[in-house]
């Protein structure tokens, strides 16, 4: 049971969307519903030991969880699909600059801001394609980014900030690390940001 | 827009807005008066809340127009080249290569620790995903390329003995390869174009193993062509059978393709 809830949870996170318990239980757990703690909490440490993975539940309410990836950084290549790089970089991007900017930005902002980069919300991106999409649908449903309607506004307007799967994949220590990176300055430089950072 | 005033780090428009509210609301006697009230006390925190934000990042002086101009930089762009763009749209000058976002993508996986996706590498007997897919690499085969492989569907059993079913695939090879020969006579086949399966290293083994039967029987013969590439034909069958199997001297050839060679 355990190795079967091991390899679901492996081949669900292909699409980083989070997993249910409702369809793991429906799927694999079935008749053990009673050992259902026991089963999770095993599939977890086999995650842990043998693929060096971490199983977490990011929504303890409606009960999803994620995998993500507990070895220290390796310095070498990254065996990713090209593609998903590239997204990954869009998305270090944005989420850079959600923090930068107070860990909240009106859609508008970000466009603005996406905009410099040559990447626009209404026009086929090269490499993205429908940029839109893959921001306000794709990122938001594997939890990188929340989006939230700001109430009372007409038309209406959303405000972005760094959803849960960001908040354990990333850090804000680590994202400022990659402005300052690429700025040529010290972290230090934004003292605000900085001790938010190492708080 | 007023809300813009009101975002002015400035102005006091938002604390004068506040106060007048105050004073309204003594004299509110009507539900839909207070719902009213609670509406602007919305709108305004909000507007407060931006007006916070926008100090924060005052403070701390970070410019996202010089953050997006140093990624750029990053990203490799050109700066001395003016891009063509057909549309006439406001972009800071400079041409951004093609693999921008590739540079980008080789630095950003250092921030995440991203869990790396889980993909079969050869397919498992148990899982429910891979099947459905060899079943399709088979059709697709099947139906792919040119009109004489038209193979029949049906996939033989495997409960059939090996010799039966070496038989009777050696068949099959032998008339797609005379149906090819009927309809193009004066074209020889490529060898490796034959037997080749561009998604089975297996197949492509098998397809060989098949195509050595043909060989060995005299029902096609291998030859190498100008550019000294084999290329396969099937023998005529003409009442000089027992020359044609004297003068097709008894060559042997041995082929060495590996898994590599094969990609």
């Amino acid at each position: 049971q355990v190795s079967e809830l091991v390899q679901f949870l492996l081949v669900k996170d292909q699409k980083k969307i989070p997993i249910k318990r409702a369809d793991m239980l429906k799927n694999v757990i079935r008749e053990y519903k009673d050992a259902y703690s026991e089963i999770v909490n095993k599939a977890g440490r086999t995650l842990q030991e043998v693929f060096g993975l971490q199983l977490v539940e990011i929504d303890t309410k409606r009960h999803t969880y994620i995998l993500i990836n507990n070895l220290p950084r390796a310095k070498g290549e990254y065996l990713c699909r090209e593609k998903e790089k590239e997204k990954m970089g869009l998305l270090l991007v944005i989420l850079s600059f959600i923090f930068m900017k107070g860990n909240s930005v009106k859609d508008s902002a970000l466009w603005e801001f996406l905009n410099l980069l040559r990447v626009y919300p209404g026009k086929q991106h090269r490499v993205f394609g429908d940029v839109r999409k893959l921001v306000m649908e794709e990122f938001v449903r594997q939890k990188y980014l929340e989006i939230t309607p700001i109430p009372l506004t007409d038309p209406p307007e959303f405000k972005y900030q760094w959803g849960p799967r960001a908040e354990k994949e990333t850090s804000k220590k680590e994202v400022l690390k990659f402005v300052a990176k690429i700025q040529g300055k010290d972290p230090t430089f934004w003292a605000s940001q900085y001790s938010e950072a190492e708080a | 827009d007023n809300r813009e005033a009101m975002l002015n780090s400035k102005s006091n428009r938002l604390t004068e807005a506040l106060e007048e509210a105050n004073k309204l609301f003594d004299g509110v006697c009507r539900a839909r008066e207070a719902a009213l009230d609670a509406q602007f006390l919305v709108i305004a925190s909000n507007i407060g809340k931006e007006k916070a934000n926008e100090l924060h990042s005052e403070m701390s002086a970070f410019d996202s127009t010089t953050f997006a101009e140093d990624l750029l930089t990053f990203m490799g762009i050109n700066r001395t080249e003016v891009e063509e763009t057909d549309d006439s749209e406001d972009v800071p000058g400079g041409f951004l290569p093609s693999d921008a976002w590739q540079t980008m993508g080789e630095e950003a996986p250092k921030y995440f620790r991203r869990a790396p996706t889980f993909h079969y590498m050869m397919g498992s007997f148990k899982s429910e995903p891979p099947v459905p897919k060899q079943r399709i690499e088979r059709q697709k085969k099947a139906s792919r390329g040119k009109a004489e492989r038209a193979m029949p569907a049906q996939l033989k059993k495997m409960e059939e003995s090996h010799q039966e079913a070496t038989e009777k695939e050696v068949e099959r090879i032998l008339r797609i390869l005379q149906t090819h020969f009927e309809n193009d006579p004066n074209t020889p086949i490529s060898f490796f174009d034959f037997v080749i399966d561009p998604n089975s290293f297996a197949h492509t083994v098998e397809n060989m193993f098949h195509v050595s039967f043909l060989i060995r029987d005299g029902l096609a013969k291998i030859k190498l062509d100008e550019d000294e590439l084999p290329i396969i034909e099937p023998t005529k069958p003409s009442g000089t059978g027992e020359e044609e199997t004297r003068a097709g001297a008894r060559n042997q050839v041995v082929i060495n393709l590996d898994q590599k060679e094969w990609k």
